[in-house]
This record gives structure tokens, sequence and C-alpha cells, in this order.
């Protein structure tokens, strides 16, 4: 189908960006990779009059290292994330669910704070964003700010992300040396994960120092497992030893029913995917 | 697709069904919603949805084709169009009053039929559109059905939630949407100017009870049902519309 007429916008700045935002308020749309957008006008499930697009911003787009963090550009593709040796040695656990993330078409054109700020709960970027602690870099009128993981996700499709606001960067703290994994259930390839869990930990000498577990498609947010984190703390890095962990990856979670899942089927998964994932992720 | 529903409502009997003839009001707690021209027998209206990247406009238009003042029963014929054409839904909603000692018992009987286009999410996405939107329709309901001297310090609180609520309780019920249109004109309950519709969070009065019969294995059902287990009214109709409409783009992957 094709989408009701809007106006296009390609400002090279974050300032103009954000004017052009200003300018025109609800009726505006900012363009990421447009894997999201574009199927919503195609569908005429919504009609801005304005797209403002932000691929043509070089300033918030690549990879660098900060320090004691990998800051992502939001305008850098799933593709570019996925084969970045930054990422992939300091927050693999990143690198791991961009590998399977949608098909590579997608990850050519998607972006990485497009998937982020969309906030679909079924999206690979959340639980892995959620599990390290990443830090949201958001320019709006004001100047810029930094919102947490744990502040950014707000609901489904929602984030702290002010309708007068953009998503520039994200910070992800390094996690040099942890084993990482991220495992996602799907009926057939590159469909959105039914649930996914996103593992990240720290083993010294076969035991489990310290833990992240993050779930996709578990609520109407990525959630982070902290019963299992806390659980796996000391534990023999070994599937027997993490199976009594894992079992605690659905506690206190809601996830949806829908035609690929009753809400139980989905907390059974929850448990089975965390085990496989911190096993996984811990070389077990 | 029959839906079943029922809840009480903290207020006598010929009050509740006093309230649910007054379809103006009753659509101001619906956010983004009008009501166009309504008379005894018909009433037509829209409703505006927002969540996340899809904002739709509905148009819809009901009819009573009973009512019945001695036992409080309706039946409604509702049908509802999105504005672009995507698809068309029909409703069939019959609800009845009983007494419950002072109290009123309401039942909802809602069938079903729709036709439209889909649309591509990580999950039946559409049917969390309708579930926010009744969630929202619900709580201003029994906001405005409980309306007491009791009423005011509670609502002092009800303002804050959206937008700060992420917590630890990521899964609690929907959200309010902070932004809703000013939705309190008329007999608006309290005296928080120009607020939004009770959130969620606000005490709740009323008893919600879900009722068990629904025939169907569609999902639809399944999730929409707790929400609409809550519902009220003729607007409920033109809520059905839209939980339809959502059912449909929801479904295709």
């Amino acid at each position: 189908m094709i989408p009701a007429p809007f106006e296009y916008l390609a400002p090279t700045t974050v300032e103009d960006a954000l004017a052009a935002l200003a300018e025109h308020g609800d009726d505006a749309k900012i363009l990421g990779g447009g894997q999201s957008l574009l199927p919503v006008l195609r569908m005429r499930l919504n009609a801005p009059e304005m797209v403002i697009d932000l691929g043509k911003i070089e300033s918030i787009r690549g990879i660098r290292d900060d320090g004691d963090a990998i800051v992502i550009g939001a305008m850098t593709t799933h593709a570019a994330v996925g084969s970045d040796p930054l990422v992939a040695e300091h927050a693999a656990l990143v690198s791991k669910a961009v590998e399977h993330l949608a098909d590579a078409q997608i990850r050519h054109r998607g972006t990485f704070g497009g998937a982020l700020a969309h906030a679909d709960p079924a999206g690979d970027l959340g639980a892995p964003a959620l599990a390290l602690g990443a830090q949201f870099v958001i320019a709006g009128p004001g100047g810029t700010r930094t919102v947490e993981a744990d502040d950014f996700f707000v609901d489904l499709f929602e984030t702290a992300i002010g309708e007068d606001e953009i998503l520039t960067e994200v910070r992800i703290p390094k996690h040099t040396g942890w084993g990482a994994h991220y495992e996602k259930f799907v009926r057939v390839a590159h469909q959105w994960p039914i649930v996914a869990v996103a593992a990240a930990v720290r083993v010294e000498g076969g035991v489990i120092a310290e833990a992240r577990v993050g779930l996709t498609n578990m609520g109407n947010t990525p959630l982070r497992a902290r019963g299992v984190e806390a659980a796996l703390v000391g534990v023999q890095a070994t599937e027997d030893a993490v199976r009594e962990a894992a079992g605690k990856a659905a506690d206190g979670t809601n996830p949806p029913s829908d035609l690929n899942g009753e809400s139980s089927y989905r907390k059974h998964l929850a448990t089975v995917l965390t085990r496989r994932a911190v096993v996984t992720a811990a070389g077990g | 697709m029959d839906l079943s529903h029922s809840f009480t409502v903290p207020t006598p009997v010929d009050a509740t069904w006093a309230h649910f003839q007054d379809l103006g009001a009753l659509a101001e707690c619906f956010p983004g919603a009008t009501i166009g021209d309504y008379d005894e027998q018909n009433f037509s209206g829209t409703v505006k949805v927002k969540l996340g990247p899809i904002a739709l406009l509905y148009s819809g238009s009901g009819t009573f084709v009973e009512k019945d003042d001695q036992t409080h029963r309706f039946v409604v014929d509702a049908k509802g169009k999105d504005k672009r054409g995507n698809g068309t839904a029909g409703a069939k909603v019959t609800l009845s009053m009983q007494d419950a000692d002072g109290a009123t018992d309401v039942q909802v009987l809602t069938d079903l039929n729709v036709t439209g286009k889909p649309a591509q999410f990580g999950r039946g996405v559409m049917q969390d559109v309708s579930d926010k939107l009744l969630g929202q329709f619900v709580a201003c309901l029994e906001k405005t059905l409980s309306e007491g001297p009791a009423e005011a310090p509670a609502a002092a609180g009800t303002q804050s939630v959206a937008g700060t609520s992420a917590g630890d309780e990521a899964q609690g019920e929907p959200a309010v949407v902070a932004a809703s249109p000013a939705a309190s004109g008329g007999e608006a309950p309290t005296a928080t100017g120009g607020a939004a519709p009770a959130a969620p969070a606000a005490p709740r009065p009323a008893v919600s009870r879900p009722a068990a019969t629904e025939d169907d294995a569609l999902d639809l059902g399944a999730a929409v049902i707790p929400i609409l287990v809550k519902t009220y009214g003729p607007q409920a109709a033109i809520a059905l519309v839209i939980a339809v409409l959502a059912y449909l783009a929801g479904r295709r992957r």
C-alpha cells in the first residue's frame, strides 16, 4: 500500500532536526532506518504530515571507544554494530543479539537507535541494552540529557524520549571479558522472537562471579531477570547448576498471549532459554 | 465471536442506568473521543488512538436497537471505520444491569464482526491499543460513577504517573498515556483543572471481575477480555470497534 502524502526533511545536524521537530510537533515523525516506520506508513497506521529523516546527520553515526564505555551513534546500522570489533570485545552481548536480528536487509538499513527508540517489546536490542546497563543520550531543546536503561523503557512503544527530543547515542558500559549469549526462540527464521533471553556472565575459575540477564517479549518492556542474576552468583558454570537459578526467569513477569504462544508457555520458555543462554555465555 | 464480561459499580442500579444514558458525558471519559450527533436512538463519533508509531482516527456510529428502562437492558448495533479506509468493524453489544444490594452488577455481551487490513509488529500490538484506551476509559468512568467527597485526595495523586513509573514494576496495568486530550469538561469530578482522566493507579472503588464465557480460541478474547471485563456501557460499542480493528491489525506477522 502507498503511504498518505507527507513532507520530507533531511537535516544534516541534530540542531536542525530538533528545530524541525519543534516546528512540526505532533505532525512530525522521526525517520531512522525506516524499518518500522515505513511499514506503519504503508499500512496507513499513521499519517504524519512531516517525516524528518536523520540519515544525513553524520555526527550520530558510528561507534567509538569512550574509556569505560562503548558509544554507539543512534544512526549506526545493525550491520555496522554487529561487525564492529570494539563492540565484540567490550559488549559482546550486543554483537550476539544483532547477529540474528531480523534479516540481512533489515540489518543493513535499520538503525541501533531507531530500534531502541521504537521500543517494540519483541525487539532484540532492548534486553541486551537493559542487561548491560546502557545509558541513552537524548538531545532536546534544552540540551542533552542521559537516561539510564532502567528508566528508558517506559511502556509498550514508549520510552523516556520526549515528543520534542531525539535519541543521539547509546553508551554501553564495557563488559570486557564477560561471556555473552542471546538465545532467541522463533518459529520461523527472522521472525520477531516469541521469547528471547540476553545473558552476560563473568566467570572466575569455573564459578559465575557476576551475571546480567535480560528478557525480550516477556512484558510491555524489556525486563531484567534480577532474581536469576542474584541466584547465579557463586554458581558453578555448568548446566545442572545453572538450571535452578534459571527457573526464576519468569518470576514476576506477565508476558502476553498471542497466536504464537500463551502467557504460560512464554513463562516456561523464559526459564529454558535462560538456562541455555547462561550456559552458553559461561562457555559451558 | 462472542465476548462476555461483567463488572460491579458501587452506585444503585437506577443511578448507573441514568449515567449510561448521557452519551456526551460518557464520551468525555474516552481520551481522544468525540461524540457527534446523538439522540435517543443513534449516536456517531470519532476516536483517536495513539500508541508509539501508530496514530489512527476511527469514526463510527451506533444505534440502540433495544432499550428497556424497566429491566435496565439495552442492545446497541455499532459499526466503525478507520478514517483512511483500512478496515471496518461491527459489534452488537447487549448490556444489562441488576441490583446487587445497592450496587449494580453490569453484564455485557458482545458479538464482533470484523474486516480489514492487518499490520506488522512484534506481537498483536493493536490489542494493546485497545487495552490502553479501555483502561483509561474504565478508570475515568469509575471515578465519575463513584464521585464523592472522598475523591479529592485520591485525585491529587493520580497525575504524575506516566513517564516516571518505569521502576521495578514493569508489568503493572498499562500506564495511562500522559497527554490525553482535555477530557474532564462537563461534570469534571475534581478540581484538578485540565487534568487528564484518572490514572489506573487511582483507587478503584468499583469491583471488576472477569466472566468466564468465551467460546472462541481467537486471541482477541484472551488479550482483550481482561480489559473489556471492566468496560462500561454503550461506549463499549465504540471501544469494541477499535478492539476489533485492532485485533485484525495485530494478526498478521
